[in-house]
């Protein structure tokens, strides 16, 4: 059977200009810009957002740290091999419970090549899980995009759940209900 | 502020807020309903936000007309009958397939878009304040509705074939949001809003431009002739049964 479903795509969001963009979660789209339309949509309810990142789920290279341990020899068999060099995201989760987050830039050859230099650059980092990906790769909102798509979640306190007093309400007619 | 002026200022908001309550209704219909969960979220999303844009509306139109605004939305919105509603036919059409939905709110939002444009310059400054807050959330609808249409226009040719179908459809529908009432030379005159005519050229050009370059025809015999905003379709009543059913149950319920 035919997989009818539209490509999945990771969303990396920045809650404040000083901070890094760490994963928010998955959304499905046809191709890059409604991926960043429905990624607003979908992460960008409350307006702790400055800027959104999409990229290709199937154009990220990932590896956990239990493959490299058991495969030593594959990390070894990387080799540079003199290609034109261009710069890759790494991403990486630190904690079992976290999401993934960034850790830096690499330039490299190509995605397990990104992988290694990345090894190499961070050592310090303890990735239980690590994802490269190609700088080009990832459809970004820009500055100019904050005013229509992120700053009215700011005025939309509706959709905060504790202006809904529906489960107050249900207690206080239950409690009725017993004293009646 | 004279009388008239003042009247008939209070209808123009109030034909703005009916247009924008009850797109944002039929839009809330695909809630749950939507082609995929994410589209589900966002189109629910401008729902909202078009009530909350009608919700703007009235708040201006009870501060002119002297009524309490914190209660005159629930009070038009819930208690008038379907002929009292000023609201323009395209709005009240039954939500169609996701192509009529897009199509038709890419053709509102970018109305939308043009007049509030001249809107932000109103010498009434409460109006031009508020068509600038608008703004910021429309820029945005229609980025979402430009995108879908083009998809849609240039997707599959069955997805083709259903926007052409619903163009064909809406186009005289559309055309009639630029039937001006004769009161509002009166605005005009006074700089509170622009002048209808000016707008329908910009957005004219502006759709005709976008989809025919998402491969769409635009439809040449627009005779049909859609009657004003005192008249509606058979389908405004039931939308109304539906949006005002639980408040007329109990009309004195507090929330």
């Amino acid at each position: 059977m035919t997989d009818t479903q539209w490509p999945r795509y990771m969303v990396l969001h920045q809650e404040r200009d000083d901070r890094p963009h760490p994963h928010a979660g998955t959304v499905h789209a046809p191709d890059a810009e409604m991926a960043l339309l429905n990624a607003r949509d979908v992460f960008v309810r409350r307006p702790d957002c400055v800027s959104l990142w999409v990229v290709r789920a199937d154009l990220i290279f990932t590896r956990t740290q239990e493959e490299l341990t058991l495969h030593p020899d594959w990390l070894e068999s990387i080799q540079p091999r003199g290609d034109t060099a261009e710069t890759y995201y790494v991403f990486a989760k630190l904690t079992q419970k976290g999401q993934f987050s960034h850790v830096g830039e690499v330039e490299a050859e190509n995605l397990p090549h990104a992988l290694k230099v990345a090894l190499q650059k961070y050592p310090d980092t303890r990735g239980l899980a690590w994802w490269v990906f190609p700088v080009k790769t990832v459809l970004k909102s820009t500055p100019d995009d904050i005013t229509a798509m992120f700053a009215p979640a700011a005025v939309k306190d509706f959709r905060d759940q504790a202006n809904f007093h529906a489960l107050s309400v249900l207690r206080k007619l239950m409690r009725k209900q017993e004293a009646e | 502020m004279n009388a008239n002026l003042k009247q008939a200022l209070t209808d123009y908001l109030v034909a703005m807020a009916d247009d924008e309550l009850i797109l944002g209704h039929r839009n809330s219909e695909w809630c749950g309903h939507a082609p995929i969960l994410e589209e589900d979220i966002a189109f629910a999303n401008i729902a909202l936000d078009e009530i909350g844009h009608a919700i703007v509306w009235y708040e201006l139109a009870a501060d002119l007309s002297g009524e309490d605004r914190d209660t005159y939305a629930n009070r038009v919105v819930y208690f008038r009958d379907a002929p009292d509603y000023r609201n323009t036919q395209m709005v009240e059409l039954p939500k169609g397939d996701w192509a009529f939905t897009m199509l038709r709110q890419y053709l509102f939002d970018q109305f939308e878009m043009v007049r509030l444009e001249k809107l932000t310059q109103s010498s009434y400054a409460s109006l031009a304040e508020a068509a600038a807050k608008i703004r910021t959330e429309e820029i945005y609808h229609l980025r979402h509705t430009r995108a879908w249409v083009r998809r849609l226009g240039l997707g599959t040719d069955e997805s083709h074939r259903r926007m052409q179908a619903a163009l064909n459809d809406l186009w005289p529908y559309a055309l009639a949001l630029f039937e001006a009432s004769t009161r509002e030379t009166l605005l005009i005159q006074a700089s509170y809003i622009p002048d209808i005519s000016i707008l329908k050229t910009a957005w004219q050009v502006q759709v005709t431009t976008y989809l025919q370059e998402a491969a769409l025809t635009m439809p040449t015999n627009s005779s049909h002739a859609i009657p004003p905003r005192t008249h509606h379709t058979e389908h405004l009543g039931g939308l109304l049964s539906d949006l005002q059913q639980v408040a007329r149950l109990d009309p004195m319920a507090k929330w």
